[in-house]
């Protein structure tokens, strides 16, 4: 067991997650993300919201709203539906896992966000993760990339 | 608030534990209750040895730098690569960092504290658990730091002090690696930890050291002193002798670089501490020395290379204003470029000032700051060298050096030209320095890390192995 935080995961994130990765093949009224955040009590993950939005500009101007209960800079954990066309192969989708953790936030959540982010990636059980700290890492080509192994987006 | 009313649960912080943080490093100890921003107790690991009428004596804490006592020689339990050499002494440095300001000292028998009258005939029956009593931490579980190259043999000491010597309910070892990394908000980084007696890089992937790439060498802050005393016996217009304070009893303000008008106090040869003692006092005056006057050169070339216009680096230094010092005894100068020359050869060697007297035999490439992380890149799987270069994490005190983040940047921007290279560095001093316990600090004093601590009933049932399983 490596050095954690323990705080827990809340059974609604892992529920509305498998629902969000099951609805693969459903056109139209389909979830593009989930973001996450750790309940001002310090004890749990908890769904933040769930979204159909397909614009990933309203994603990631909402991961750059978060704040905490005092109105500061906050980290969030996402899950994101990224979809991509590779040229002769088609369309494709990948679900990815970002850590959102402004470097401006308090070291009282950055320490608490980065020491729980296994668990829940783990729990997710999610292969792909993009860790950012600043907005340049969550640009839409930089996810792309990542969730395309590098094929897509260049 | 009615003072009558005790405070709710929830203002006590509720399920939270009042755990001690204990962050021990080489040149200083750092202890506090978790939950608090900075640690109340911050003491150098360096303790005092004494002999008064025939009895050995010890003194910890600041005390050791008060008084020039008649054959005071200064010693440390720690050995330069952050290891514990003399357990017996580590053990009482660290008791002491939390008794003298933390936990205080614990009430003794009532019958025997010599503050009560004991009835003529009549012996106090209970004696059961006057032992564990004594036991400085019974109430409060412990988190330790240690640095990522701490063998099994020395952690499991570690567990078996807190558990056996202190009677700590719970404890955890934490690598200081990984609390460098989550407290600058990443689960995956490449830690530059800068420390007084080594410096280390120390991969981090997923909230584990990758051992394998972990790399140490003992260019740090003390290596930087010996470079100083090495440019001080060479120095222009005249050498520099380190004479601290209570060697000194008056003395004249002087002009820039004139000899110092001073009168010495003497002390007979049986009265005299240790030359120890005047070393461990030599140190203070370069630290200070250190926080005012080194500056590491910005790059992005080396010190000792052509610069841009033909004009050699050296040149461009030697022209820029110097700063000034003035050393206990009133000589004072300005220095040039000799302030980055002192630093220069944590990057390049070969612009080590060279002293055969010095502790510390000459540095070779393998142990500068660039090529420790070259070595600790190459001991990782080559996915994941991108995302340590993108997330370097630096801390440490001796990080703080004037210019030195700049400079590790130049360097590493040179070396992987491709790879986004980007470096985070806490602003904060008080973060710089005590980093470490900060990040225990925090989770320490988390109701949901409990889970984690190992119980004295498992310590009992497992034995002191348990640290390996539990600690990764």
């Amino acid at each position: 067991m490596s050095l954690a935080s323990g705080v827990q995961i809340a059974d609604d994130c892992i529920t509305e997650f498998n629902n969000f990765r099951m609805s693969g093949n459903v056109k139209g009224d389909k979830t593009k993300f989930i973001i996450f955040k750790i309940s001002d009590d310090k004890k749990t993950v908890v769904i933040d919201e769930t979204s159909k939005d397909q614009d990933y500009e309203v994603f990631r101007s909402k991961l750059e709203a978060a704040r905490d209960d005092k109105g500061k800079v906050a980290p969030r954990y996402a899950v994101y539906d990224v979809e991509y066309e590779l040229p002769g192969e088609g369309k494709r989708s990948k679900i990815v896992f970002i850590s959102w953790v402004p470097s401006n936030t308090p070291m009282l959540w950055s320490m608490i966000y980065a020491s729980t982010r296994e668990n829940l990636k783990n729990a997710l059980n999610i292969p792909t993760s993009i860790h950012a700290d600043d907005k340049n890492d969550i640009e839409w080509k930089t996810v792309l990339g990542e969730a395309s192994g590098g094929k897509a987006g260049k | 608030m009615n003072p009558s009313v005790p405070p709710s649960a929830a203002e006590y912080g509720g399920d939270e534990v009042s755990a001690i943080v204990l962050d021990p490093g080489f040149s200083t100890t750092r202890a506090g209750f978790a939950g608090e921003d900075t640690p109340k107790s911050l003491i150098p690991t360096y303790y005092g040895k004494y002999s008064h009428e025939g009895q050995e004596k010890l003194i910890f804490g600041d005390d050791i730098f008060v008084t020039p006592r008649p054959g005071l020689s200064i010693h440390n339990p720690m050995g330069r690569d952050g290891i514990v050499e003399d357990w017996d002494m580590a053990e009482k440095v660290w008791e002491y960092s939390f008794t003298s300001r933390l936990t205080g000292a614990k009430p003794g028998n009532p019958f025997q504290n010599g503050l009560n009258d004991v009835p003529e005939g009549e012996m106090p029956t209970e004696m059961e658990g006057v032992e564990s009593d004594e036991k400085p931490l019974a109430d409060s579980p412990l988190l330790m730091t240690e640095c990522g190259w701490n063998p099994t043999k020395a952690r499991e000491k570690t567990i078996e002090i807190a558990m056996e010597k202190w009677g700590t309910p719970a404890f955890y070892l934490a690598r200081n690696g990984v609390l460098a990394a989550f407290a600058s908000g990443k689960a995956s980084a490449l830690v530059i930890d800068i420390g007084a007696s080594s410096i280390s890089v120390t991969p981090v992937h997923d909230g584990m050291i990758l051992k394998r790439g972990v790399q140490h060498s003992p260019l740090g802050g003390d290596y930087i002193s010996s470079q100083i005393r090495a440019l001080f016996k060479s120095n222009n217009p005249q050498p520099i002798t380190i004479t601290p304070h209570y060697l000194i009893s008056s003395k004249t303000a002087v002009d820039a670089g004139q000899p110092p008008q001073v009168n010495y106090k003497t002390y007979p040869p049986e009265k005299a501490p240790d030359a120890s003692y005047r070393t461990l006092l030599e140190e203070r005056t370069l630290s200070e020395f250190k926080e005012c006057v080194v500056q590491v050169w910005p790059g992005p070339s080396k010190l000792l290379s052509p610069g841009p216009n033909g004009v050699s680096n050296e040149e461009v230094a030697r022209s820029s204003p110097g700063r000034p010092f003035e050393f206990p005894d009133g000589y004072n100068q300005i220095f040039g470029v000799d302030r980055y020359r002192v630093v220069e050869s944590l990057f390049d060697v070969k612009a080590a000032i060279p002293d055969p007297d010095s502790p510390f035999p000459a540095p070779t490439p393998a142990q500068t700051v660039p090529e420790l992380i070259k070595n600790a890149l190459n001991g990782v799987d080559v996915d994941i060298r991108p995302h340590l270069l993108a997330n370097v994490v630096i801390t440490g005190a001796s990080s703080l050096l004037h210019g030195f983040t700049d400079r590790l940047n130049q360097e590493l921007m040179q070396t992987y030209p491709g790879p986004r290279v980007r470096i985070s560095a806490a602003g904060n001093t008080a973060e710089r320095r005590f980093g470490s316990w900060i990040g225990g600090s925090i989770l320490a004093s988390l109701g949901t890390f409990h889970q984690m601590w190992i119980s004295k009933k498992e310590y009992e049932e497992h034995g002191p192995n348990i640290v390996e399983k539990r600690c990764k």
